[in-house]
């Protein structure tokens, strides 16, 4: 090495120890503020954010195919009017409705809520004033925190398919009332910032199952904000994740200068 | 034809032991098997032996593309050879553990944190019990991996986050104890005969209790009557009777519990993520035979520690380590083990009974582990140690050059590595594997083997690519390599000149790609790079010029895809978005989120299946769809198995007819229809270790080749007089075939596993160090040309190559 690589070196050591001492608890500082921010628009208690909140929606598709009056409480829709033409049978309207002693529980937020529980307490599991000493411990934090937070985009932006048989059978399915008939079935699910209903109907033509659907949709206000900051989120971990990884082909880089007693609190 | 052939596989495992952070780890029941899993998804198997616990690590199992989160034995039979295991990313698989096949895996969407094996009543084997990130408990079959029935809640219906079952000694059935993570605690009891048609199963009691996430739940095994619960921040022993808490036991300072569990009804021991062991002594309000149970904890009588299980060094861990609680029998002699895996792969065992065994009042002993060992212990007590490919360049003085991508051209027998220093090194295949295979009077010559020297990059060489290879549109001459000093460079095979080097990515080359046949004349002289700075380039490698720069991209990018008819590249990135780039202006044509860019993606999926289809039948152009392995990631990843299916033939079949194109040129030999009797593969394990290397040897290739050589040494007139010419071919299939009926059936049954390959969705990768050890001797080389036998059960069911790419 010549003299400019070695001040080089030395210049990107010194960054590195910068990075670690005081802009990975920086950017947790902030990733942790964000993800507070997005826990509580989350409408069950979640992180010190109390209580349940409702909120009612109103899904129609053209033209009056159905519509559905939802109330969704915390992740659950306690309260449901619904009514939709069945396509065999022009003028048969079929009505039915999900009451307080049901619930149609909407899984995916409760799912997405605990991975960004459990992302968050990746954070506060890493003490303010813990000196970190290599780039494997941060990118181990930030590859769980990467992970969690994926997941719980993933929960609401990628529905889990179901079957229609495993739809049928369904628990929320059975809580309706009154229950639908059996070649009906109804399902609510939450796709990127949005509640959809569809009603499916199945029917046999020529020996083949068939399967006919319509649905309805309507915006989620708090998703929106929840899927923005969790997108951002996953942004800042990424850009730290990539700064990390400049400095990780200098592998005998670590921060072994300090005593122990400094490192420990 | 993938599957009818016999490939033995060779490691050459190079100086440097594979990185493994042990995220989960396995101790059979008769101190026989250790099994670790590691964060970047594969399973190292180690031989224990029963007394001295001495560990070597015998093979490594790959398949799992996310973190081994939990192991488990799949039999109560004692000797059974099955562990089932389970990824963060819902993959699981039951291995065999004498020849490291899998012999099961599915894909589930919900994934696992913890599994128990237990024996249920009325039923014949053990069931994983599995919970996890959803709100069930899935009773599932380890052998084939199927969800037998699950368990729901009425209450408060939450993500699971810690159950045990037992039987109680006074019932005959089972009950399930779990804790749900906002800390209702739940019970279920089973009858044996539940599947899963039977309606829901819920709860049959449920308590709202003050514990949030749960780590882990264990009922006291001698009375039945106390549980301990562990939390991050504080253990608790409750009351099985009505879960009040009777004491708690804060983490030392800095430290977090993990897991813990009973050693006595008035002992027990926790452990936590700096990896270290606590044992304490419970209160008598918390003993149930003591008077003062369930009474009001006492000032003076609280839990006291009364000895630590620690490593001495206290060396620095960058994650916490993994740990597990072991009971073990070996010739009657029961033990009780506490082991653990760090992030250093670095293996320890301590006995728990000697520091139980009588504690002095008010004084905590320390014991250090028992045993402790380490893949790189393992690699640095070899001698000689594990030979790398290019070993004949690296000088004894000298620290060793780190081999970082490899290129096998099978045409020209010549292998390409990229270096650490950024050289690239170019060697006869034939010569190398010999020089490290075959001990002898050659490698006592002082000068260096006959070798080309490709000079250009600063720095450390990431991948290489030879683009004629995967199709003859492209120059043979041109060889393309990516390197850390974010260039992309473009030699001459022939001169070893550097004919151009491409400087448009900002960030080092992670991947070289050649984008498929039917796209426009001027993208076909193109090869796709792909850059740490999430860009993705359009290399002309006959303009000298970049076409196109595809750089807005957030995410690292994990997949690309092509319509080359619409003219579109399609690039996936580790967020889920995807961004459609036209490739002849570089116009970004849309970026897409979510369900639609799912469906993108498989669309490309299905166009190129079409096309497939014809490929696989003509048996051409295999590999003019990427890599091989990719595909089978992407279908691992979407759950398409018939895309899997396909991705595992065009491996094998790529592997073994790797390019008939090549055969007319300067660079092939004299074109013989026949198999490649060799082909090497690079393989790493973590992105940041060096590469090592798989040896291929087509035994059918190698016999042909041998024969073929010698007789056409002979006269016809020699070769009739020796009588060879009708005899040999019975000879050959004797050979083929083998003599013993035995032996014939072994390698049947190796057929057969061949053939499964192609089928079943995971890779298992088998190597073995002593292996190498035995190839080092020279009486084992014999076998290479005849000795099928002696060599047969170390197979490989799909050999390749995981691209740090597909691995993100």
């Amino acid at each position: 090495m010549n003299d400019n690589e070695k001040e080089e070196a030395a210049n990107l050591k010194e960054e590195f120890e910068w990075v670690l001492r005081e802009e990975v608890h920086a950017i947790l500082h902030q990733l942790h503020t964000v993800l507070v921010e997005c826990a509580h628009r989350f409408p069950v208690p979640l992180y010190g954010n109390e209580g349940q909140k409702q909120d009612k929606f109103i899904l129609t598709s053209q033209p009056e195919q159905l519509k559905c009056i939802v109330t969704l409480t915390g992740d659950s829709i306690t309260h449901a009017d619904i009514s939709f033409k069945v396509l065999r049978q022009m003028h048969t309207i079929c009505r039915t409705s999900i009451n307080q002693d049901g619930p149609w529980k909407l899984q995916q937020i409760q799912d997405a809520a605990n991975h960004l529980q459990q992302a968050i307490g990746y954070i506060d599991n890493v003490d303010k004033h813990y000196i970190f000493r290599s780039s494997e411990e941060v990118l181990h934090i930030i590859q769980c925190l990467i992970g969690s937070l994926q997941r719980a985009r993933t929960a609401l932006v990628l529905p889990k398919k179901k079957t229609i048989d495993e739809l049928m059978k369904s628990r929320n399915m059975k809580a309706l009332s009154p229950n639908l008939p059996e070649d009906l079935a109804i399902s609510f699910y939450i796709q990127s910032h949005k509640l959809i209903f569809v009603a499916y109907q199945l029917s046999s033509v020529h020996g083949t199952m068939r399967i006919d659907s319509c649905q309805a949709d309507c915006a989620v206000p708090w998703l929106s904000d929840v899927l923005f900051m969790l997108t951002a989120a996953l942004h800042m971990c990424q850009q730290l994740k990539d700064k990390l990884c400049v400095f990780s082909q200098y592998k005998d880089f670590t921060v072994g200068s300090r005593s122990a007693s400094m490192v420990l609190n | 034809m993938p599957g009818t052939n016999l490939i033995v596989p060779v490691v050459l495992w190079g100086k440097h032991a594979p990185t493994h952070c042990i995220s989960s780890v396995y101790l059979s029941r008769d101190q026989k098997t250790l099994v670790t899993g590691c964060y970047d998804g594969q399973i190292c198997i180690w031989q224990v032996e029963p007394e001295t616990l001495k560990m070597t690590p015998r093979c490594l199992l790959v398949g799992h593309t996310a973190p081994v989160t939990c192991l488990s034995r799949a039999s109560i039979i004692q000797d059974n050879n099955f562990i089932v295991s389970s990824s963060e990313a819902g993959e699981m698989c039951t291995w065999d553990l004498v020849d490291g096949k899998c012999r099961e895996s599915v894909k589930l969407t919900q994934v696992h944190t913890n599994i128990q094996a237990y024996h249920m009543c009325n039923s014949d084997d053990l069931r994983l019990f599995c919970n996890g990130y959803y709100a069930e408990i899935l009773i599932m079959d380890p052998f084939s991996l199927e969800i037998l029935f699950s368990l729901s809640s009425k209450m408060n219906p939450d993500w699971i986050s810690a159950l045990h079952v037992l039987r109680p000694s006074s019932r005959k059935d089972d009950v399930v104890l779990a804790i749900s993570i906002t800390g209702t605690v739940k019970v279920w009891s089973l009858l044996g005969h539940e599947n899963k048609q039977s309606e829901p199963i819920y709860e049959n009691e449920s308590k709202q209790i003050r514990c949030l996430n749960a780590l882990s739940l264990n009922c006291c095994a001698y009375n039945q009557r106390t549980v301990l619960i562990v939390c991050a921040k504080y253990c608790q022993i409750y009351d099985a009777g009505d879960f009040s808490v009777l004491c708690s036991i804060q983490a030392p300072s800095g430290e977090r519990w993990m897991t813990g569990d009973f050693l006595a009804p008035d002992k027990i021991l926790v452990w936590s993520t700096e990896g270290k062991g606590y044992l304490y002594k419970l209160p008598a309000n918390s003993v149930p035979d003591h008077k003062g149970f369930h009474g009001p904890s006492v000032e003076h009588d609280s839990p006291t520690l009364f000895s630590i299980l620690a490593h001495p060094d206290n060396k620095l861990l960058s994650c916490p380590p993994a740990m597990r609680f072991i009971l073990t029998s070996v010739g009657g002699k029961q033990r009780r083990l506490l082991l653990r895996g760090d992030s250093h792969g670095v293996v320890s065992l301590w006995n728990v009974d000697d520091a139980v065994a009588a504690p002095q009042p008010g004084e905590t002993t320390s014991h250090a582990p028992i045993v402790l060992t380490s893949l790189e212990m393992a690699w640095a007590e070899m001698n000689p140690s594990p030979v790398g490919i290019l070993d004949q360049f690296s000088h004894p003085e000298e620290p060793e050059m780190k081999l970082t991508a490899s290129i096998y051209l099978l045409a020209a027998n010549r292998l390409v590595v990229g270096r650490e220093d950024g050289s690239i090194v170019i060697v006869n295949a034939t010569h190398t594997v010999q020089l490290q295979l075959l001990h002898g009077n050659h490698q006592q010559l002082d000068d260096l083997p006959l070798h080309q020297l490709l000079l250009g990059h600063n720095g450390r060489v990431n991948c290489l690519l030879y683009p004629h290879h995967v199709h003859h549109r492209y120059d043979k001459a041109h060889l393309v390599s990516g390197g850390i000093d974010f260039a992309v460079c473009l030699w001459d095979l022939f001169s070893g000149a550097l004919l151009h080097r491409f400087c448009v990515h900002a960030g080092e080359i992670t991947q070289l790609i050649v984008p498929p046949l039917n796209c426009s004349p001027r993208i076909q002289k193109c090869i796709c790079s792909v850059a740490s700075d999430h860009s993705v380039t359009l290399l002309s490698l006959a303009e000298r010029k970049c076409v196109t720069l595809a750089s807005r991209h957030l995410f690292p990018v994990v997949t690309i895809k092509w319509r080359p008819l619409d003219d579109f590249m399609v690039v996936g990135c580790s967020d889920g978005t995807v961004y459609v780039w036209q490739m002849e202006t570089g116009h970004l044509d849309r970026v897409l989120h979510g369900m639609i860019a799912e469906e993108v993606l498989a669309a490309c999926d299905e166009t190129l299946d079409n096309e497939l289809g014809g490929a696989i039948t003509s048996g051409t152009d295999l590999q003019g769809l990427a890599n091989p392995a990719l595909h089978f990631f992407r279908g691992l990843r979407h759950r398409n198995l018939n895309a899997m299916r396909a991705a595992t033939q065009r491996g094998l079949a790529a592997l073994q007819a790797t390019d008939r194109s090549g055969n007319a040129g300067p660079l092939a030999e004299p074109a013989r229809a026949r198999r490649a009797p060799l082909t090497i593969q690079g393989f790493r394990s973590n992105p940041a270790d060096p590469e090592s290397h798989i040896l291929f040897f087509d035994i059918e290739g190698l016999i042909v080749e041998l024969l073929s050589e010698e007789y056409s040494a002979m006269s016809p007139a020699s070769l009739e007089a020796a009588g060879l010419i009708t005899s040999e071919y019975m000879k050959v299939a004797a050979l083929t075939q083998s003599a013993s009926p035995d032996a014939a059936k072994r390698i049947s049954g190796i057929l057969a596993k061949m053939k499964e390959g192609a089928e079943t969705m995971q890779t298992k990768l088998q190597a073995k160090a002593e292996q190498i050890k035995a190839h080092l001797e020279p009486k084992e080389l014999g076998v290479v040309g005849v000795g099928v036998v002696g060599v047969g059960d170390k197979y490989l069911k799909m050999p390749m190559k995981i691209t740090s790419l597909a691995q993100w």
